[in-house]
């Protein structure tokens, strides 16, 4: 969505100045700022209030730091007498014998995990039932470390004023690499990720690269299509004010699959519920014809 | 642990004046390289913990020498520059609770703000400028520590993933917790 229409949030403003921004959020951002004054004289004050922090904070007290050349001098010396430290045969023995015993502990210690995650999961799988996520699902939800979510400053009327399909845009391919940097994902084919906003346009959600994050298509049960059907489900309930925008991006930002199943009331993705009924139907069939 | 003492623990008396003499290592190049970079920040990092500056000092030597054997066993290089404020931001907290009269000792930064002579042209505009600092610095004083955390890693220059490592907390709440601290300090300067 072009930044044209809306100001800027302070937090993407600030984003802005600490170079923080996607390249292409960034070149958004510095167009918007050349052409509204009420931004820029918002983006002004934080860069003020920025500077007065940096030289309140360290002007006065650099000064009386002690020189470096004394604490330079204490630091080789110390370096020295590291290195120069004997290797000393007992050490070695004591050193090795706990170095055993820290491994025993450790595979001991794994043992314990794997089991105690192991029944853990089983119980929430229990608990759960269906709901629980099939391994292929992995990646569907974002690593909120990477992808927070990011918003900027909308009203209804912006949000609702244009069809949610209008609003949601290709990512570019740059900002798609960076992406799948950050995740540590090589060789992925287009087929095989969808980059997906956390927090779609049509909801206030940003192109910020915080706000994307690759969702794996091949997922069977919660894929990119289904939080598609979710973007638009709660576009519609903002529109027609059954949930207010700031509920809608918190509860797609903090658990997408959450938000899906209660907004859908379903505990699965719609379609996939049809489809399983379907199947059990025609096993079912047969059966009661014998 | 003081240097005398450690010359006279070791078997070979000339130990360490020959190791001295000894061309350093790429390791030891590379930490005093890294040294002589972030010496200060670190000290101004570790001293805004309430600990004296020569508890700072002893932090910052502490940071260094764990750099090196982190290096020595050839650990992961991936953000040296979080990972050595993140070793500071630990070893300062150790010293802040283990020092029993820390917070009775502690140095305001307003008072520090007064020590400096500032080079303004004249008694009164310094006299402002002191007044200024010192109702900003009281204003970050009273932000939650956290907070105050992230302004002063921010002005040392991390970036926002280095920040979030570093006080291990996710990357929208350095954005967030950035943006309302400058909230603050611009609506009590009054612009």
């Amino acid at each position: 969505m072009s930044t044209d229409n809306f100001h800027i949030a302070d937090q993407e403003l600030l984003q802005a100045a600490d170079g923080e921004l996607s390249f292409l959020r960034a070149a958004k951002v510095r167009a918007h700022l050349a052409a509204c004054w009420d931004c820029r004289a918002r983006m002004a004050g934080i860069e003020e209030a920025v500077t007065d922090f940096a030289r309140a904070y360290r002007d006065p007290l650099t000064p009386q730091l002690p020189p470096i050349a004394g604490s330079r001098a204490m630091l080789r010396a110390r370096l020295s007498e590291l290195i120069a430290k004997p290797s000393n045969p007992s050490w070695h023995n004591f050193f090795h014998f706990h170095l055993t015993l820290r491994v025993f502990a450790c595979i001991c210690a794994t043992f314990l995990i794997v089991a105690v995650g192991a029944e853990l999961f089983f119980q929430h799988f229990a608990k759960q039932g269906k709901s629980a996520l099939i391994s292929s699902d992995r990646g569907i939800i974002p690593d909120p470390r990477l992808t927070p979510g990011a918003t900027r400053q909308v009203t209804i009327n912006d949000v609702c004023s244009m069809p949610h399909e209008d609003v949601v845009r290709e990512v570019p391919t740059v900002t798609r690499q960076q992406i799948f940097r950050e995740y540590g994902i090589g060789n992925a084919g287009p087929e095989d990720y969808e980059i997906d906003y956390l927090i779609t346009p049509g909801l206030g959600g940003t192109e910020d690269i915080h706000n994307l994050w690759p969702e794996p298509y091949k997922s069977r049960m919660w894929n990119a299509r289904v939080k598609d059907t979710l973007e638009e489900r709660l576009h519609q309930m903002v529109c027609i004010g059954k949930i207010d925008l700031a509920t809608a991006q918190h509860d797609i930002a903090t658990d997408w699959i959450a938000a899906y199943k209660k907004y859908f009331h379903t505990d699965r993705p719609v379609g996939l519920s049809s489809q399983l009924n379907r199947r059990q139907e025609k096993r079912s069939g047969p059966a009661k014809a014998t | 642990m003081p240097l005398k003492d450690s010359v006279i623990a070791l078997p070979f008396p000339n130990a360490v004046e020959a190791a001295h003499s000894a061309k350093p290592s790429p390791i030891e190049r590379e930490v005093m390289k890294l040294f002589e970079q972030f010496r200060d920040p670190l000290l101004r990092y570790a001293h805004s913990f309430g600990i004296s500056v020569h508890d700072a000092e002893e932090v910052t030597q502490e940071v260094f020498l764990s750099l090196f054997r982190h290096l020595q066993l050839h650990r992961s290089r991936r953000n040296l520059r979080g990972w050595i404020f993140c070793v500071a931001h630990n070893i300062a907290l150790k010293h802040r609770q283990a020092n029993q009269r820390s917070r009775q000792t502690m140095t305001p930064d307003w008072t520090i703000a007064e020590r400096q002579p500032d080079p303004a042209p004249n008694p009164e505009e310094q006299f402002s400028l002191i007044q200024r600092r010192r109702r900003l610095l009281a204003i970050v004083q009273a932000l939650p520590e956290q907070e105050q955390r992230c302004l002063r890693l921010r002005a040392e220059g991390l970036r926002y993933r280095e920040i979030a490592a570093v006080l291990g907390i996710s990357l929208g709440s350095v954005s967030i917790s950035l943006t309302g601290s400058l909230a603050r300090l611009i609506r009590a300067a009054g612009r």
